[in-house]
């Protein structure tokens, strides 16, 4: 006899409540702080990167890319010493126009995270 | 890999809500096998049968723990390897790799450890597993990324996660016990000792959830004003109903204690629904580890003002949609279409699961309180004609499930007029959106149930477990609603917008588990049940009426 009448129902129910019941991972590690802010307006020439998360991050395995006017992404190199929830980058150029910062990290829980944020930049 | 990503990360929160469960039936059945043991001998002496059920579960649980916990890594470890363009072994090294390995690996132990009957050293070393789950778990918690109060907090997670071990992962152990077994006596043992266990259980669980609720969301206004603090609010409450049934099953326990005769059904039942309510609260914890905690959300928070005009009607309702030529993603559509035949430079397009969201203007809110409205109308009607049949009054009124299906086409061409069937983006490709792929599993769920309800109540499935099928997929519509977020790029209407759908999945899984009680009680109480989930699709609708988005 089956001791418990309704399992194979209630396991049913219990793996597509587990597959169905989630949500997108929106964000857990956020930026708090950003150098360039979202939306800034800079003058051309060399920018330095800064974004503070609320997080502690891990480094090696984050990364920052640079979206031109015309949408072409460069991969920028981190610096390695940067405090544990922050990432810093040295951008030796920029001309003129509408760029974005794409950065994506892995907060040391395991969550992995992404955003943009969009300034512009005008002749000096 | 880069218009996957989005998909990847809810894989993910589905993967982590797996593990969660799991977890929490494998150190609660460590917990009941080591805590029971003596009973279980006792009542059942001769052929162990009691402590093999159990165990045969454990395995189970630990071989699912396991495999979650690898799925979880594998996915992770996919997503860094196609977007940051590390190696597998740099991707293994990763904290998150580290443990979860760790932590399979000790899911497999312990499957291994009860396979066979338990002797002293088998017990000790499941106990030592079970503290070894809870350890690692937490080293890939909220608590090990805050930059202060890293040791409280990780023992307050441990605390958190101990106990809802204990009590909502212990449950399933407990009703093999109960229907395992036979005579008063041995259930009122039995009982006791679980009751026993839930309350130490339930006192860890509110001392690591207190903790955590006080660190993470610090103030009332991050409480009411950020997703976090709103899904704090919503735990709470499916906790006070746990509270509930579990506090009426310590009193069937008492009066066992007075008098063997008493009947169980009603704490086994109870005990059903409290396995069910567990499951959403363990889902809402997973999607609650993908927020941001409230206390470091600082900009976008509502005030409470924004928070209860979103409860006021506004009159009249919206039933005239407008057309979808008006829409922000066919408006940009038509924008890339013209600047490609002039050559002027392209805006940007709307990819679908890039991450990047499309602006919202007044024909998109239009559009979408439309949906809500009507959808509002039918909730309604099903609501109240469901009381009409249950009332006697309008025995014709049985054909309310079919309202369902109705509701569940109109959905499948409104929710995402982006997409197939309406839109450009084909069937397939729209699943790289998790916001629409979760629209699609909604609108099968209620097409589902309706057919389902609807052959029931008009005797085509005689069976009584086919009757089962409509409260188990509501309670699971409103667990999918309570983890489900709209994806807006403004984080304030997003949380405005999770507000007024928190209810309606807190009335969807209470009408589940209502109906659920109906079925399986005895008078009265089935009669009771029977009032409660017609009421709550008439709030549900109500709300749905009421809900705006400016």
């Amino acid at each position: 006899m089956n001791p418990f009448p309704s399992c194979r129902i209630a396991a049913s129910a219990a793996l597509a409540w587990v597959v169905l019941a989630s949500s997108p991972a929106l964000a857990h590690a956020i930026v708090v702080e950003a150098v360039p802010e979202v939306g800034a307006t800079l003058h051309a020439g060399a920018l330095d990167v800064r974004l503070r998360f609320n997080s502690r991050i891990d480094h090696k395995r984050s990364r920052l890319a640079l979206l031109d006017p015309v949408g072409k992404e460069t991969p920028v190199a981190l610096d390695a010493n940067a405090p544990a929830d922050v990432i810093t980058a040295h951008i030796p150029s920029l001309g003129p126009g509408d760029y974005r910062l794409r950065w994506q990290v892995l907060a040391l829980d395991g969550h992995i995270t992404r955003g943009d944020i969009p300034f512009s930049v005008t002749a000096p | 890999m880069a218009t996957l990503i989005d998909i990847f990360g809810f894989l993910s929160v589905v993967i982590r809500g797996f593990v969660l469960v799991t977890q929490s039936f494998v150190v609660g059945g460590i917990a009941f096998l080591l805590l029971t043991a003596g009973i279980l001998r006792e009542i059942d002496p001769a052929s162990a049968r009691l402590e093999r059920h159990a165990r045969r579960l454990l395995i189970w649980s630990a071989l699912a723990f396991a495999i979650s916990e690898l799925a979880f890594v594998s996915v992770q470890c996919a997503v860094l390897m196609g977007t940051v363009e590390l190696g597998l072994g740099e991707v293994l090294g990763a904290d998150f790799s580290m443990a979860g390995l760790t932590l399979a690996a000790a899911g497999l132990v312990a499957a291994w450890v009860a396979r066979a009957p338990l002797g002293a050293s088998a017990r000790s070393g499941l106990g030592a597993l079970a503290v070894l789950i809870l350890l690692g778990q937490a080293t890939t918690s909220h608590a090990m990324a805050r930059l202060d109060d890293r040791v409280p907090l990780a023992i307050a997670d441990i605390l958190h996660m101990a106990g809802a071990a204990v009590w909502i992962g212990g449950i399933p152990y407990f009703l093999l016990a109960l229907f395992g077994s036979q005579g008063g006596i041995a259930w009122r043992r039995i009982g006791r000792r679980f009751s026993l266990m839930a309350m130490s259980a339930v006192a860890l669980l509110l001392v690591g959830g207190g903790v955590m609720a006080v660190a993470y969301v610090g103030s009332l206004d991050a409480l009411y004003g950020t997703a976090y603090g709103v899904m704090v609010i919503t735990k709470v409450a499916l906790l006070g109903g746990l509270v509930f049934l579990g506090g009426m099953n310590f009193l069937v326990v008492e009066r066992l204690r007075r008098d063997p005769g008493t009947p169980i059904l009603r704490l086994k039942r109870f005990a059903e629904v409290e396995i069910g309510i567990g499951l959403t609260v363990l889902f809402a914890a997973a999607s609650l580890t993908s927020q941001p905690p409230g206390v470091d959300l600082t900009q976008d928070r509502a005030t409470f003002t924004e928070v209860v005009d979103r409860f006021v009607p506004q009159w009249p309702v919206r039933l005239s949609s407008p057309d979808r030529t008006q829409l922000t993603t066919y408006q940009i559509e038509i924008a890339r279409e013209e600047a490609a035949k002039t050559k002027q430079p392209l805006p940007l397009a709307y990819a679908i699961g890039s991450g990047v969201l499309p602006p919202r203007d007044p024909a998109d809110i239009a559009w979408s309180e439309y949906n809500h409205h009507w959808a509002g109308v039918a909730v309604l009607v099903i609501g109240l004609l469901a009381l009409g049949e249950r009332s006697g009054l309008a025995p014709w009124a049985r054909h309310w499930p079919l309202l369902f299906v109705g509701l569940a086409v109109f959905l499948l061409f409104r929710s995402d007029p982006e997409v197939w069937p309406l839109g450009d983006i084909g069937f397939f490709a729209s699943f790289r959106d998790p916001e629409v792929a979760q629209h699609r599993v909604f609108v099968m769920l209620i097409a589902g149930f309706g057919i389902f309800e609807w052959c029931v109540r008009t005797g085509r499935i005689r069976s009584q477990r086919a009757a089962l099928v409509f409260p188990l997929i509501c309670a699971l519509a409103g667990a999918l609603l309570l983890t489900h977020q709209h994806a807006l790029s403004n984080i304030k209407d997003q949380l405005l917008i999770e507000v007024t759908h928190t209810p309606l999945a807190v009335f969807g899984v209470t009408a589940g588990w209502a109906r659920w009680l109906e079925l399986r009680l005895d008078p009265p109480g089935n009669r009771i049940a029977g009032w409660i989930w017609p009421i709550a699709f008439v709030l549900v609708g109500t709300i749905l009426l009421i809900y705006h988005e400016t």
